[in-house]
């Protein structure tokens, strides 16, 4: 309760900001001009009810969402690096939702609902990745091109009532964006790049469909899938839940809508917190940053006089991540560099087109609990624009119980995981025991989360 | 106790390949992934078909019938098709020379 208002002259919901200047005053001081779409301000008062615990607990509702929402939406299956030649294929669940994701003959990507036409059968196993030269059924042997056509019915004199025609595999939705495929179980859905609004706008100085999967992890995680994504939706949490309380590591962040399925946060990296009653110096600040490279980094540099800590270590991922993959990426800004830049797009992904933190992350249902859910996690590195992307590493799996730690490829990052875990387990107990009956939301740092929630609403009640 | 093993001298393959070996009424699939070469027996214990054909990749071999993947390290199979390992067999690498050890 800091802001001191006398009665009577409170702001209206969602006018109030944090003291101290903005993100976009912030990156305006660097050396190197931020892109245009990081200076933008498109925040909306969405409202101040609370959120229903029942939207996270109720296995109705998740069953609502199962039946109206993810079948209706677009989702992002794989990227192209998953399938990058003829007969390789991905599968992507959902719920009881399956799809394959495919490269025909002609290179073509198309996507099929992952059953036989003849009973059902499932003809690739859960989350697959692989090749095959044609789908075949392993119960009898009805066998698929890889276009979808129905190529071989064995016994065909029992199937006069079997066509090419009538039972080919059923066809879904594909499109890409960023090397990014995206699939829609709806045929009758708007386009991909309706549905991705600002996106491919805000991105295109990013480059992502030049980037390729350094390091996959799918951890099953102990709570609802969107209390899940909630947590990695605002940087109010950063303070408490990654740095003990200590004012030092609080970011200066903007929270944007945009319409209708894009929401973003940005928050600085290794700029002065305008909430210290002291400020940092900037060889402290240089000091905070050049901690993330460990204890064999070296010594520390020197800030230049006149130089900031940001447009310093800016300057030195820059060349760092220059040498490790072989690029120029001096055209980077300082903000572009260091700062933590995390589009959304509804309903389940995430994507960080910065240089330094280069993640993508997908959430999905647990389709027999909604207290537990999927978090796909990728790191995402720019390929040298003369060589193929190499091949995806395998994914590595984690149960509940599992440290982010133990996937190689995460560094500092393995740790914070592992705190927002611990956060969303008590999250699930508090939401039944909690008389209150919902989340009571910040207006401005949490208005991704209400909108995350009215996006839902809007298919579940249509 | 007497060494019931024999040595099967083989030649390099590009990475990421496969390649029967048939010689001496042996159903061997030697494979190269990432560089490394490994040597497994060329039938998949989901339904006894040839691996010989399937796509390697990332340490893996998919068979080329239902798709079913196995570890070429261990040999022990991914996803709910297989239960079974496939057999593996140790592969040593002399100067560029490689040699696969095979029990009688």
């Amino acid at each position: 309760m800091s802001e001191k208002l006398a009665p009577g002259q409170a702001r209206a919901p969602g006018q109030a900001r944090a003291p101290g200047h903005t993100y976009q005053e912030a990156i305006l001081k660097d050396v190197s001009e931020p892109p245009a779409a990081f200076l933008e301000i498109s925040y909306t008062f969405l409202g101040d009810e609370d959120i229903p615990y029942r939207n996270y607990t109720s296995p109705e509702y998740a069953e609502a969402e199962m039946e109206k929402m993810w079948p209706r939406v677009w989702q992002m299956a794989c990227r192209e690096e998953h399938i990058p030649a003829p007969g390789d294929y991905q599968v992507y669940d959902l719920g009881h939702l399956s799809a394959i994701v495919t490269r025909t003959a002609s290179m073509q990507i198309k996507a099929y609902i992952n059953a036989c036409m003849h009973r059902g059968t499932a003809l690739k196993s859960s989350g697959d990745n692989g090749y095959c030269a044609s789908f075949r059924c392993p119960f009898h042997g009805w066998v698929y091109s890889l276009d979808g056509e129905l190529i071989e019915l064995p016994e065909d004199w029992d199937f006069p009532h079997v066509s090419r025609e009538s039972h080919s595999l059923r066809e879904i939705l594909v499109d890409t964006w960023g090397g990014f495929v995206f699939v829609n179980f709806d045929t009758g859905a708007d386009p991909l790049a309706d549905f991705l609004g600002v996106l491919p706008e805000h991105f295109k100085e990013f480059n992502i469909e030049d980037r390729y999967i350094e390091t996959q992890v799918c951890k099953r995680l102990p709570v609802n899938w969107k209390a899940a994504e909630e947590a990695f939706m605002e940087a109010y949490h950063v303070k408490e839940t990654h740095a003990g309380g200590r004012d030092f590591s609080e970011p200066v962040t903007t929270y944007d809508i945009y319409p209708k399925n894009v929401s973003r946060f940005i928050h600085t990296v290794g700029s002065v917190n305008p909430r210290m009653p002291v400020p940092p110096g900037e060889q402290e600040l240089m000091e905070a940053l050049w901690d993330r490279r460990g204890h064999d980094a070296g010594e520390c540099p020197q800030v230049p006089e006149g130089a900031t800590a940001r447009d310093t270590y800016a300057s030195l991922v820059k060349q760092k991540l220059g040498e490790q993959y072989g690029q120029d990426f001096s055209h980077y800004s300082t903000a572009q560099t260091l700062d933590s830049i995390e589009y959304f797009v509804f309903p389940n992904f995430f994507i960080f087109p910065g240089l330094s933190l280069p993640m993508a992350y997908r959430f999905r249902p647990d389709p027999n609990d909604p207290d537990f859910s999927f978090f796909d996690l990728y790191f995402l590195r720019p390929r040298h624009p003369e060589h193929a992307p190499p091949h995806p590493p395998e994914t590595v799996m984690l149960d509940v119980g599992d440290s982010y730690t133990k996937a190689e490829g995460l560094g500092f990052l393995g740790a914070v995981y592992d705190q927002d875990t611990d956060n969303m387990a008590a999250q699930t107990r508090g939401f039944k025991t909690c008389a209150k009956g919902g989340q009571t939301l910040g207006n401005y740092q949490e208005v991704r989360i209400r909108h995350l929630h009215q996006r839902i609403a809007d298919y579940l009640d249509a | 106790m007497r060494d019931m093993s024999r040595q099967i001298s083989v030649e390099p393959l590009p990475p990421e390949t496969c390649q029967l070996i048939d010689t001496d009424g042996l159903n061997i699939l030697l494979c190269n992934s990432g560089g490394v070469h490994y040597a497994i027996e060329n039938r998949c214990t989901h339904q006894d078909s040839p691996l010989a054909g399937g796509r390697v990749r990332n340490g893996f071999i998919s068979c080329p019938l239902h798709g079913v993947k196995f570890d070429l390290r261990t040999g022990e199979p991914r996803g709910d098709l297989a239960r079974q390992p496939v057999q593996t067999y140790p592969v040593a690498e002399d100067a560029g020379r490689l040699s696969i050890t095979v029990s009688e």
